[in-house]
């Protein structure tokens, strides 16, 4: 990122004055700018809009009756609500920490040059990316043979480790810490694994915080896992409530003889318009306020993705 | 083999610090490759995966007795991967070239933070979004064209609609990568170039442009390895899997998720992930094998 910000004062565009081009490439960006933010801007104005007014008028950018009444039928969902988050956080904190901690052990391990064995590893890692048994081999063999259906355990170790992030924290390594670093704290006297923990471990934060946003990312928005394997109210994930949320919806279009009681059921109402995006407000808002401060470390992260290790 | 053995338990300690990804990868990655073999399998729940019978090829028969919906979802498969990889890779460029060229650094910066925002919504959220665009009463299209229609019953409409979300979500965050490449050219390039008298368009033509090229080459034919793969939130959540798009909207990912739950068709769907695992694999192999060729450098393996 500090590269790219000192080339952007270098460029030579700087030293032109402002031009009708400029002024209309400014207009276009402008344009697509709105194109990707609007719809997010429309979540938050229909979560916030009166449900009469929206299933009278229909969906809004510029509603003229507001109310709290979706936001009020979010928190109706109540414990659910705070269960879900509870899963989501702790699936997201302890998928991606320790993602992080054993993705850069191995990293470590198949960055060392007299280590005869690296070579397997870095083979070992590669295939799973050319090579899969695709979703439903997946599926059976989580479920029928190591039984783990309905385990969070499953919504974690999928997408604990990937090739590409342990490729960016070996690139890492081997090009930003240099490894005198590490043959000075062995002549020291530190072991291998004491050397791994106090001396490389924290030179790799920049890449691991890269690495690390994009895992929590991933995990924070990962429905499939839930939705294939997680069956108890107590261990749903933010993600597959929202789902849950659609399916219920349709089921209530497609069944109009539906029982009052399979209402109450549901919550006491069909889920209604504002509502749901007051929901999809809660599921996406801790990523909104978080990612503005991790941009830079992820743009870093693409950059020296890109680059092969 | 003995000095093998001796360098290895001469770092025992990497042996051991690399252990724990070995057993996620072996565990979550390589033993359900096994499960492959279920193509071949008459598959019992009861006997799991390696009781089952042999059963040959008779789930392929399968596939081919039922081809239409096979070369229905394997056809869509491919063209949204022109699509997306053609469309996609224009726009990230041009995005990329634009954001570069213009002078007002402090506005494209703020611009480009709020692009890449809806890569980081799921498509379980995303799906309401599109829903508030389309859905047939209260959808904002039919509300601004004063129609009433149903969008989520007619296949004819999705592959725009497919097209225009996947274009919404990805390219703000597309474009970094290249915003990359473009943040690296040596200025003096581009100076030289003024001196020469070259105007604006010809130093994007000879100079931004042609320094892109080697990033675009790998990204596209790294992309062919996943040519049989497809974002299955966007064709199984954003078209809410009605039945009624599945001509235009049915991909080979989508179709097997679909069948999961629906515990349907199991032979058939053996086969279909067969057939996108083996190709998946063959075309990784040739594309790696073009960039080795192209630009040595970048080839994975």
């Amino acid at each position: 990122m500090a590269r790219i910000k000192k080339n952007a004062d270098l460029a030579p565009s700087k030293k032109e004055k402002m031009s009708g081009g400029q002024i209309i490439l400014l207009i276009c960006l402008i344009i697509f700018t709105i194109f990707c933010f609007a719809p997010v801007l429309l979540v938050f104005i229909s979560a916030f809009t009166d449900e009469i007014y929206i299933t009278q008028h229909g969906f809004s950018f510029f509603p003229e009756k507001w109310s709290m009444s979706g936001m009020n039928a979010v928190l109706k969902y109540g414990k659910q609500l705070f269960t879900s988050y509870a899963v989501t956080i702790f699936v997201t904190v302890v998928g991606t920490l320790l993602g992080l901690l054993i993705m850069s052990m191995y990293a470590y391990a198949m960055s060392r040059k007299d280590f005869r064995l690296s070579k397997f590893l870095a083979i070992f890692l590669l295939i799973p990316m050319l090579f899969n048994g695709g979703q439903l081999s997946g599926y059976i063999v989580f479920t029928s043979l190591y039984h783990l259906k309905d385990s969070l355990l499953l919504l974690i170790l999928p997408l604990c480790v990937s090739t590409m992030n342990v490729i960016i924290l070996r690139t890492y390594i081997v090009n930003s810490i240099p490894s005198e670093l590490m043959e000075a704290a062995k002549i020291d006297g530190a072991g291998e694994y004491r050397t791994f923990f106090q001396i490389t471990l924290p030179l790799l934060k920049p890449s691991l915080a890269a690495v690390g946003f994009m895992m929590a990312t991933a995990y924070w928005n990962d429905w499939q896992n839930a939705l294939l394997y997680i069956d108890t109210n107590s261990k749903k994930p933010l993600q597959l409530l929202l789902v849950n949320i659609q399916k219920s919806i349709q089921f209530l279009l497609n069944n109009n003889n539906v029982p009052a009681s399979a209402r109450a059921a549901m919550g006491g109402a069909i889920p209604q318009n504002s509502a749901t995006m007051a929901t999809v407000i809660v599921v996406i808002g801790p990523i909104m306020v978080a990612y503005p401060f991790f941009q830079k470390y992820f743009i870093k992260g693409l950059t020296v993705g890109s680059v092969k290790g | 083999m003995k000095d093998f053995l001796h360098n290895t338990w001469k770092h025992r300690a990497h042996v051991i610090l690399a252990l724990p990804v070995f057993l996620v990868l072996f565990f979550i990655m390589y033993v359900p490759m096994t499960g492959l073999v279920l193509a071949f399998k008459n598959f019992d729940v009861t006997k799991g995966i390696y009781g089952s019978p042999w059963c040959g090829l008779d789930n392929f028969k399968f596939l081919i007795a039922s081809k239409n919906i096979f070369i229905t979802m394997t056809r869509n498969t491919l063209m949204y991967y022109v699509i997306f990889t053609a469309l996609g890779t224009f726009l990230n460029v041009t995005l990329a070239v634009a954001i570069d060229q213009c002078i007002f650094k402090k506005t494209t910066k703020a611009m480009q933070t709020l692009m890449i925002i809806p890569v980081f919504i799921s498509y379980a959220a995303v799906q309401f979004i599109v829903y508030a665009f389309i859905s047939k009463d209260t959808g904002l299209i039919n509300g601004a064209l004063g129609t009433g229609t149903s969008f989520y019953t007619q296949a004819k409409y999705w592959p725009a609609i497919v097209t225009i979300t996947k274009i919404w979500k990805d390219t703000g965050y597309g474009s970094v990568l290249y915003m990359s490449v473009l943040a690296g050219i040596d200025t003096e390039l581009y100076e030289a170039a003024e001196i020469d008298g070259a105007n604006r368009w010809k130093k994007i033509w000879h100079i931004t442009l042609p320094s892109l090229i080697p990033m675009i080459t790998v990204m596209l034919l790294l992309s062919v390895g996943n040519v049989m793969r497809s974002d299955t939130g966007l064709f199984y959540q954003v078209t809410r899997d009605s039945g009624q798009l599945y001509s235009t909207t049915q991909v080979i990912d989508s179709y097997v998720l679909h069948a999961i739950f629906k515990n349907s068709n199991f032979g058939f769907t053996a086969a279909t992930s067969f057939f996108q695992s083996v190709v998946g694999l063959l075309l990784m192999l040739f594309a790696n094998w073009m960039v080795k060729k192209i630009e040595p450098e970048n080839a994975l393996f």
